[in-house]
């Protein structure tokens, strides 16, 4: 079967750095999911969509965050 | 020399320190002779709601360490009686008081770190069963249809331990199934002449990565669902390693009676976890009055109703894949 513990790390691991390349204007933007395009909603219950934006821009924050020393 | 009289007041061998445990706290028909731990002491509504265990920190055990050390310090004397008199001395009593105190503060120190890594006093929570209730949950697991009341009972706040109730979770049964289910996929490989030793951790390690990939996705939708739930992680681990148990039971029929006998019983389970999965979840993952019943209408509860059967859908999935390839 070989689905093991390394190959779920090795596809984390992908999908961090998937989510940290992809590019803030030449595609967020233009999708509709840009850092400043979400936040607004406060009145009510975020929806799936302000998650998932909420959920890339912490990621790629952090990931940032990491690499600026 | 410093050691015995703090080591004898923690072992968990020892027998006849539970029994004066149970002297000490005046405990009243609460114990269950506990088979893996030391008896526990407390009940519902007893002084201390949140004690599981004989609480082994630093107040009681000096004073079970002061109740020993007349037995400790009369044992080393009993079996080495040239030592008496070296034992006698004054500035050895000190020495030993003084190397005491050095062990009982090392013992806090990687206590302390411990902790900061594995929550090791949360962990114990879930440890926290006996027999009656393992048997019970596994009848629970094959046959939920007729249980009534899933909801956990709380003592001030805090979920009671899952010796008293039924439908807290555990980690006992998961892990020991987990380990059951490699022995067993070990043996089914065996009896086809597939085995070889590197193959039972493949095994384990596989069906780990399905169990942590399984609690991610379902952490994650969690968080995009934005669902106010008091479920953790640990709970959400024990809950998914039930099927474990499933598993054992279809494997090892299929083994004993062959692949129809597999395919009915692994069903009869499937069917049986599915509607566990759902009853349960359904009162931590729902709003209040959809769990008691009545059709909420709305979208966010109608998501939080398709993530509950999702999981739960999921279960009998992941039991047949990680099961149909042991028996041929």
């Amino acid at each position: 079967m070989a689905f093991t513990l390394y190959s779920l790390l090795q596809a984390a691991l992908l999908c961090v750095n998937a989510i940290a390349v992809l590019h803030e204007e030449r595609f967020l933007k233009n999708i509709g999911w840009g850092t400043d395009q979400g936040i607004g909603g406060f009145e009510e219950e975020p929806g799936i969509k302000s998650q998932l934006m909420n959920l890339i821009r912490s990621v790629r924050t952090v990931m940032r965050g990491k690499k600026k020393n | 020399m410093a050691g015995p009289p703090r080591r004898l007041a923690r072992s968990p061998q020892v027998g006849g320190h539970e029994v004066r445990d149970l002297e000490l706290r005046g405990v009243h028909g609460a114990g269950m002779p506990a088979s893996k731990r030391r008896v526990p002491v407390s009940q519902p509504g007893m002084t201390d709601p949140h004690q599981l265990f004989d609480d082994t920190s630093s107040a009681q055990s000096r004073g079970y360490g002061a109740q020993r050390a007349p037995g400790g310090l009369g044992y080393p004397t009993a079996s080495a009686s040239p030592q008496s008199a070296f034992l006698g001395d004054p500035v050895s009593n000190m020495a030993m008081a003084y190397g005491s105190s050095l062990a009982a503060q090392g013992k806090e120190l990687v206590d302390k770190n411990i902790d900061r890594f594995i929550p090791v006093t949360k962990l114990k929570y879930y440890f926290a069963v006996d027999t009656m209730y393992v048997g019970k949950k596994l009848g629970l697991l094959f046959f939920p249809y007729l249980h009534q009341d899933w909801e956990v009972q709380y003592q001030q706040d805090t979920p009671v331990a899952p010796r008293f109730d039924v439908n807290a979770p555990d980690l006992y049964i998961p892990a020991m199934a987990f380990i059951t289910y490699v022995l067993v996929a070990g043996l089914a490989l065996g009896t086809q002449d597939r085995f070889s030793p590197d193959l039972l951790g493949l095994q384990a390690s596989s069906a780990l990565a399905w169990l942590t990939l399984e609690v991610l996705a379902i952490l994650l939708s969690l968080y995009l669902v934005t669902v106010n739930t008091d479920l953790t992680t640990i709970d959400l681990v024990a809950f998914l390693g039930y099927k474990y148990v499933g598993m054992i039971g279809g494997v090892l029929m299929g083994l004993l009676f062959g692949k129809v006998v597999y395919y009915l019983v692994l069903g009869w389970c499937c069917v049986s976890i599915f509607v566990f999965m759902i009853r349960t979840l359904r009162l931590k993952i729902l709003a209040e009055a959809a769990a008691e019943g009545i059709p909420v209408r709305g979208a966010r509860n109608q998501l939080r109703m398709y993530l509950t059967m999702a999981v739960a859908a999921a279960q009998p999935l992941l039991m047949y894949w990680l099961t149909f390839h042991l028996v041929r």
